[in-house]
């Protein structure tokens, strides 16, 4: 039994990261800790696991890995106190804010001989994985192109508070794609375009659409919006599309169109109900096993680095109104 | 109202009988590859000439339709306006700016009437979104996102294949989409773009551009010739108060052929028939201009503009760097 912890449930995917720990044998959700006591309470209520006001207390407990879900511009501190202590590390991304924190994270991580993942969950969904197969066996051929979205509803609080959040939409919804494309690929990000704006949910204080252009190693194109530009009335939170421009043909993921229709006369609006399979399962196995071999997680600290990396030079290229090295 | 076909391809024959349908007699026709343009002139009762100089130069003619490769456009115009003829003229208007300043400069010299076929502004799913926007039915819109292409047209050795001759499918296909946006949203003040032009000979274009309005507006068009099979369009609008979405896959008739007499086995064709073609309503839109019944959807300087958005998608393809307008 691999016993984790999970600090803050600042960031919603907590939620689900609990109840994956929950459904799954071989890993126990052993303690919670929130510099937000009043929520920490809650939900450790709600889990059942006991509850630590006292960071150092929660950080002596035997959790071997812990789970960080905090505002973004908190995930170092967070990280180094975790890494100090000696614990396995899963942090929410974006990892950073910054390329120097992010950096940070990683060196420190490395020295005390701590794991650190970035949870990329997309690296666990099955839709994405087959892709990825698929184009290590050449079924594409060489690729040339890819049009990406992560569309997303306006998640609210503390993400369209840069001083917590360090950006909008493109700062939330860069990343994933940025890790997959890494991923699926194999090649690194080389130059950034980006248009960011608020343009949806004005006066929110960030941005809430990207449209970024970006180039990798080989000269691959590939454009990627990251928004908060779903509507309320929209049948589900948002997405993750990829049409894929191969030498020997096209391919199209829409990685969570795994769904059925639901039309209730209580909601009334459309919405659709995913039967895939849960991705936080993957990364929370993933995880709990990276412990056990004393490995990285799939998608580790220098991964997410490298995403931040893409994040940063789009909001240095929409800054400047130029494209950006990355 | 006497027209004369200048190109009998695809085009030309597939605007032959929506003209006639809004109002035209088709009196002349003119292609390179002479049966085309006798097989055209046959079913209309039309005469055939040598060549586009001789058909604008017909006294029975009163209209000119330029149907032909996109490079040759602005030498037409020309000798259509030249020859006092009014003229209806395929997008891109020309396949650079200064041909199309060449080009409109003589039209309005002639005082003769050009429409430019942006027939989008006529798509009855295009109206719709247009109408719901204008509507508030979304509120102020913040971004749109389309798509549009599938497979390279024509074949091997197609002028289409000439990046030279037809600006690749940024300016040939997504043209469509940046006078639409126009159209919609206002003037553009930059774009930003990425495109295969370099695989153009192979087969395969495949452009990616964002542009950004005065308004604020961000606008992804994506234009592909990079697809083995089929065509779709795709949009989508968001704004503060709701959203449209828009994919032309979702068809009301889909039919799936057996692989027999040299049909591509298990290819969907997908089909969404409308009383009036939206290339029906541009030819009618046009034809009540010329009678001086109203001023048209699209003007020439509509078709200026969108040719303006075409190559500054090209040029920053090329550069790497934004291009304000």
């Amino acid at each position: 039994m691999t016993k984790l912890g999970i600090m803050s449930f600042a960031h919603m995917h907590a939620y689900s990261y609990a109840a994956s720990i929950k459904q799954l044998d071989g890993v126990e959700l052993a303690t919670i800790w929130d510099d937000d006591a009043a929520r920490g309470k809650t939900v450790a209520a709600q889990y059942g696991v006991p509850f630590h006001a006292d960071l150092n207390a929660f950080l002596k407990s035997d959790v071997e890995g812990v789970i960080i879900c905090s505002e973004n511009i908190k995930h170092r501190a967070m990280t180094e106190a975790a890494a100090n202590a000696g614990k396995w590390i899963l942090c929410e991304k974006p990892l950073a804010t910054t390329i120097g924190d992010a950096q940070a994270m990683v060196d420190l991580c490395k020295s005390k001989g701590v794991g650190l993942g970035t949870a990329f969950p997309c690296r666990h969904v099955p839709t994405l994985m087959a892709v990825k197969v698929e184009i290590a066996d050449g079924k594409y051929g060489q690729i040339y192109a890819a049009t990406c979205t992560n569309n997303g509803s306006f998640p609210g609080g503390w993400f369209a508070d840069e001083a917590q959040s360090g950006g909008g939409a493109t700062m939330d919804h860069t990343v994933h794609v940025a890790d997959a494309l890494r991923w699926m690929l194999g090649r690194e990000f080389t130059q950034v375009y980006c248009e960011c704006d608020n343009l949806i949910r004005h006066g929110i204080g960030t941005d809430d659409v990207g449209s970024l252009h970006l180039e990798m190693e080989g000269g691959i194109k590939i454009t990627h919006v990251a928004s908060w530009n779903r509507a309320k009335s929209f049948p589900t939170w948002g997405d993750v599309t990829m049409e894929i421009i191969g030498e020997k043909g096209v391919v199209t993921v829409d990685a969570f169109n795994q769904k059925i229709n639901l039309y209730n006369d209580e909601a009334m609006k459309t919405q659709w109900v995913g039967f895939g399979d849960n991705s936080d399962f993957g990364l929370v196995r993933d995880f709990a096993n990276s412990i056990r071999e004393r490995r990285d997680p799939a998608a580790s600290g220098v991964d997410g680095l490298r995403a931040v990396e893409v994040t940063v030079a789009a909001y240095k290229s929409a800054k400047r109104k130029a494209r950006v090295t990355v | 109202m006497r027209l004369g076909i200048i190109g009998c391809g695809v085009l030309g024959r597939f605007h032959a009988p929506m003209a006639v349908k809004a109002g035209f007699q088709i009196v002349a026709c003119t292609d390179p590859v002479r049966a085309n343009a006798n097989v055209l002139a046959a079913e209309h009762n039309a005469v055939v000439v040598d060549d586009a100089l001789a058909l604008c130069a017909l006294d029975i003619v009163d209209v000119v339709a330029i149907c032909t490769p996109t490079h040759v456009h602005a030498q037409i115009v020309v000798a259509a306006a030249q020859n006092g003829k009014h003229i209806f003229c395929e997008k891109p208007f020309c396949r650079t700016l200064p041909q199309c300043e060449e080009a409109l400069a003589a039209v309005k010299k002639a005082g003769v009437k050009l429409f430019v076929g942006h027939v989008v502004r006529y798509f009855q799913e295009f109206c719709a979104i247009k109408h719901q926007i204008d509507d508030g039915k979304v509120g102020k819109p913040g971004f749109v996102r389309t798509f549009r292409g599938g497979q390279s047209p024509l074949g091997e050795g197609s002028w289409f294949r000439d990046f030279d001759k037809s600006g690749g499918v940024t300016l040939d296909c997504i043209i469509h989409d940046f006078d639409w946006l126009r159209y919609v949203f206002g003037d553009p003040d930059r774009v930003f773009a990425q495109d295969l032009r370099e695989r153009i000979d192979e087969g395969i274009d495949y452009a990616m551009v964002t542009l950004r309005f005065k308004s604020g507006l961000i606008a992804t068009v994506t234009g592909s010739w990079a697809h083995p099979s089929g065509f779709k369009v795709k949009a989508e609008v968001c704004g503060d108060k709701g959203m449209i979405t828009y994919d032309s896959s979702e068809a009301p008739i889909a039919s799936q052929l057996r692989g027999a007499g040299g049909t591509t086995p298990g290819v969907v064709l997908p089909a969404s028939p409308v009383a009036d073609s939206p290339y029906y309503l541009e030819w009618k839109d046009f034809h009540g201009w010329l009678e001086g019944k109203h001023t048209p959807r699209v003007t020439p300087e509509d078709a200026v503009w969108a040719v303006r958005m075409g190559l500054g998608a090209i040029e920053s393809a090329e550069t790497g760097q934004p291009v304000s307008f």
